[in-house]
């Protein structure tokens, strides 16, 4: 048997020590700058990014007065809810596929990573050019097909446009969801389904009672991180849209791009990103504080 | 504890993924002028420090060569040019001013936001008289604040219409001389052509500013008035706007101006899909190579006459303290590089056009084609950049724009913008 050894000052401290690696390389990549952006927000900031001194709220009280924010906070939110939803359902169906035996299932799980892997902005762009009113794919493909005799105008409204770049997010969205539904799937033991099969379940019952239960904290992890990602996603509306016309495609992260760039309003930029932290802060409270909660249980 | 537990790890998360997916810019309180100037050594190199911005894929290589040549022609300075692209300059030239190490000199469209900080030396202390005399005295007064000039310009580029002259030539109408006389073409165009959009405009973040300042100087408005003060919500102005809305919505324009860059219109007219469009000289390369049949001309206004609207960058210095022997180096590298030869060399490699009249001779001279183009640039109107407000007024017209392309009304919304930025 294999003796226990001693308790030493030393083997309190270890574990402390082998993280002290990551907690240094976040406190200067991450929570440094981070430091610095809410420090900015309580700034006055010159355009050209000197801090002028403390400006206590005036920054949020700026962002939240202005006639635009409620507009990009409600895209910011329909955008965030309709891209992490919709992926999610998609991909667990998707999931459920390739978790099938099939000839090429290799292969139609190597073609669900290609989104994934391809950076966004090249995604964006193409999806950009395929719904192009003057050029693009989707209308020569039409018209090859004899379907259309003029090109249509795809992106009509400001809200075509936005749900064209929905759409993009959830196509880049879904194999994240898809893989972590299907490393869950397969966890499954195959005898809860002999089981359920021999008491006479049929397909729904067997996935509304074992698949779904399973499946739901490796589901749980992927909507939280998915919210984060997509709420601070950035690349797919700056590429399609740019948030015009008038920022009524902007989600918070464009728009504070913009008051930071464009405008030279770093202070009330930092103002906006603190905003989107507290409110992605509260969505992973949550999510925690349940996790916790079901792990006490 | 589980809660305090929780609360924990959830801030951890959510600040680790939230700096996966931003930058951002770190800022100090110390500006870069108070940082102590350092004294070469005697026999130690004197060390210019410049940022330049990238205009195409030769410059970077350009700065090398012009680096290698000027160090073997002046052996006591060591100049260090750092070539950046446009989508980045704004955020290296903060981040660094921020940090305390501004460049000594800097390429870039605007100042006015520098020198409201105090960073910025005036030309006259290290520009030399011989090298100031050659600009253009139209673009050094586009850099006065207060009766001192605080940068100079390195290049511009003007806008004129191009048009297609096959299309013209089908519709059988010739190039519109007045604002009617561009209705009447375009319309014209629309009933002979039906698959061809006969104007080209761009009302996108990326350039919406040139629409305005288009059509409202065409309409005798502008962005400020006699006494240079903003008057955005001109009648002149009003009117201006309501006649390029009206453009669009009588569908001769391309189809979705709030989107469509001048570098998709600029496309389209190279694929021979848009008749005309106002765009700057560096389109006869593309147009050229594309095998298009065009020409150009002044843009037209509303009583006849033209107007011309050009695009200016400069150098400036940053007040980093120097010496009286980084301050002649700094002088070196700027009559170097406005010297007539490798300048106008320069010019013409990035396609613009030049800031000085020697070089705009030697231009000429070199391309009989830009000939036109210098007399244009000549006289033309530039952005009210060295305005503080410039950056709010630029956002600020492409939103009014953009809004009254989705049917807002234009005089509510000029009022709206002028009362923002003049108080």
């Amino acid at each position: 048997m294999k003796q226990k050894k001693p308790y030493t000052h030393l083997n309190k401290t270890e574990p402390y020590l082998w993280i002290l690696p990551s907690i240094i390389l976040m406190a200067i990549f991450i929570i440094v700058p981070i430091g610095f952006v809410f420090r900015m927000a309580f700034s006055q900031v010159t355009k050209a990014g000197l801090i002028k001194g403390f400006c206590g709220f005036n920054n949020f009280a700026k962002v939240l007065s202005g006639a635009k924010f409620g507009m990009v906070l409600k895209n910011t939110i329909v955008w965030t809810i309709l891209v992490v939803g919709l992926s999610t359902v998609l991909g667990f169906i998707l999931a459920l596929i390739l978790n099938n035996e099939f000839k090429g299932r290799k292969i139609a799980r190597a073609i669900v990573v290609f989104p994934w892997a391809t950076t966004l902005v090249i995604q964006a762009s193409v999806w950009k050019f395929i719904i192009n009113t003057d050029y693009g794919a989707l209308n020569t493909l039409l018209k090859t097909l004899g379907i259309i005799q003029q090109n249509v105008n795809w992106t009509p409204t400001p809200e075509a446009f936005f749900a064209w770049e929905i759409a993009c997010g959830i196509f880049v969205t879904i194999p994240f969801v898809c893989f972590t539904a299907l490393s869950g799937l397969q966890s499954i033991d195959a005898s809860y389904y002999e089981a359920a099969t021999v008491d006479g379940a049929n397909y729904w019952n067997k996935l509304f009672k074992i698949t779904l239960p399973l499946v739901k904290p490796s589901l749980t992890v992927a909507t939280v991180l998915n919210i984060i990602y997509v709420f601070n996603s950035f690349p797919i509306v700056w590429t399609i849209t740019k948030g015009d016309p008038a920022s009524r495609t902007d989600t918070l992260v464009t728009y504070l791009y913009k008051l930071a760039f464009y405008n030279g309003k770093q202070g009330e930029a930092a103002a906006v990103s603190v905003i989107g932290f507290l409110i992605l802060l509260v969505c992973a409270s949550v999510y925690m504080v349940s996790t916790l909660k079901k792990g006490d249980e | 504890m589980k809660k305090i537990l929780a609360l924990l790890l959830a801030l951890t998360m959510v600040f680790a993924l939230c700096a996966c997916g931003s930058s951002s810019a770190p800022a100090a309180e110390a500006p870069a002028a108070e940082a102590p100037a350092a004294e070469a050594p005697a026999g130690e190199k004197v060390t210019v420090t410049m940022i330049a911005a990238q205009y195409g894929p030769k410059t970077g290589d350009w700065w090398v060569d012009f680096e290698k040549k000027f160090e073997a022609a002046n052996d006591g300075i060591d100049l260090v040019v750092d070539c950046v692209s446009w989508n980045d300059i704004y955020t290296v030239v903060n981040t660094r001013i921020a940090n305390g190490q501004a460049p000594d000199l800097l390429n870039i469209d605007v100042f006015a936001d520098y020198q409201a900080d105090g960073l910025l030396l005036p030309a006259e202390d290290w520009c030399s008289p011989e090298t100031y005399a050659k600009f253009y005295p139209a673009f050094l007064d586009q850099s006065v604040v207060d009766g001192v000039c605080w940068a100079v310009p390195d290049l511009a580029s003007a806008r004129a219409i191009y048009y297609n002259k096959d299309i013209l030539e089908q519709a059988g109408v010739s190039v519109p001389t007045t604002l009617d006389e561009l209705v009447t073409v375009c319309q014209a165009i629309k009933e002979k052509c039906p698959d061809i959009y006969p104007w080209g405009i761009d009302m996108t973040t990326d350039e919406g500013q040139a629409a305005f300042a288009y059509y409202t100087w065409s309409y005798g408005g502008g962005f400020v008035d006699a006494d240079d003060n903003w008057a955005l919500n001109s009648a002149e102005n009003v009117e201006a706007i309501k006649f390029a809305i009206g453009l669009v919505n009588d569908k001769l324009t391309n189809s979705d101006p709030a989107n469509n860059t001048r570098y998709d219109l600029q496309d389209l007219f190279c694929a021979g899909k848009l008749a005309m469009m106002i765009a700057p000289n560096a389109l006869s390369q593309q147009a050229g190579d594309a095998g298009i049949n065009y020409g150009f001309a002044p843009i037209p206004t509303v009583a006849g006459g033209s107007v011309s609207a050009g695009v200016m960058d400069r150098i400036m210095c940053f007040d980093n303290g120097q010496s009286a022997e980084q301050m002649a180096a700094i002088t070196a590298v700027v009559d170097a590089f406005y010297d007539d030869e490798p300048y106008s060399e320069w010019v013409l490699m990035e396609g613009f056009l030049p800031a000085t009249s020697a070089g705009g001779e030697a231009c000429a001279a070199a391309d009989p084609a830009m000939a036109t183009w210098i007399d244009i640039v000549g006289s033309a109107k530039f952005y009210p950049t060295a305005k503080a407000e410039w950056a709010d007024v630029k956002q600020g017209v492409i939103d009014v724009e953009q809004q009254a392309l989705l049917g807002g009304d234009v005089q509510e919304l000029l009022d709206a913008l002028q009362a923002e930025i003049a108080g």
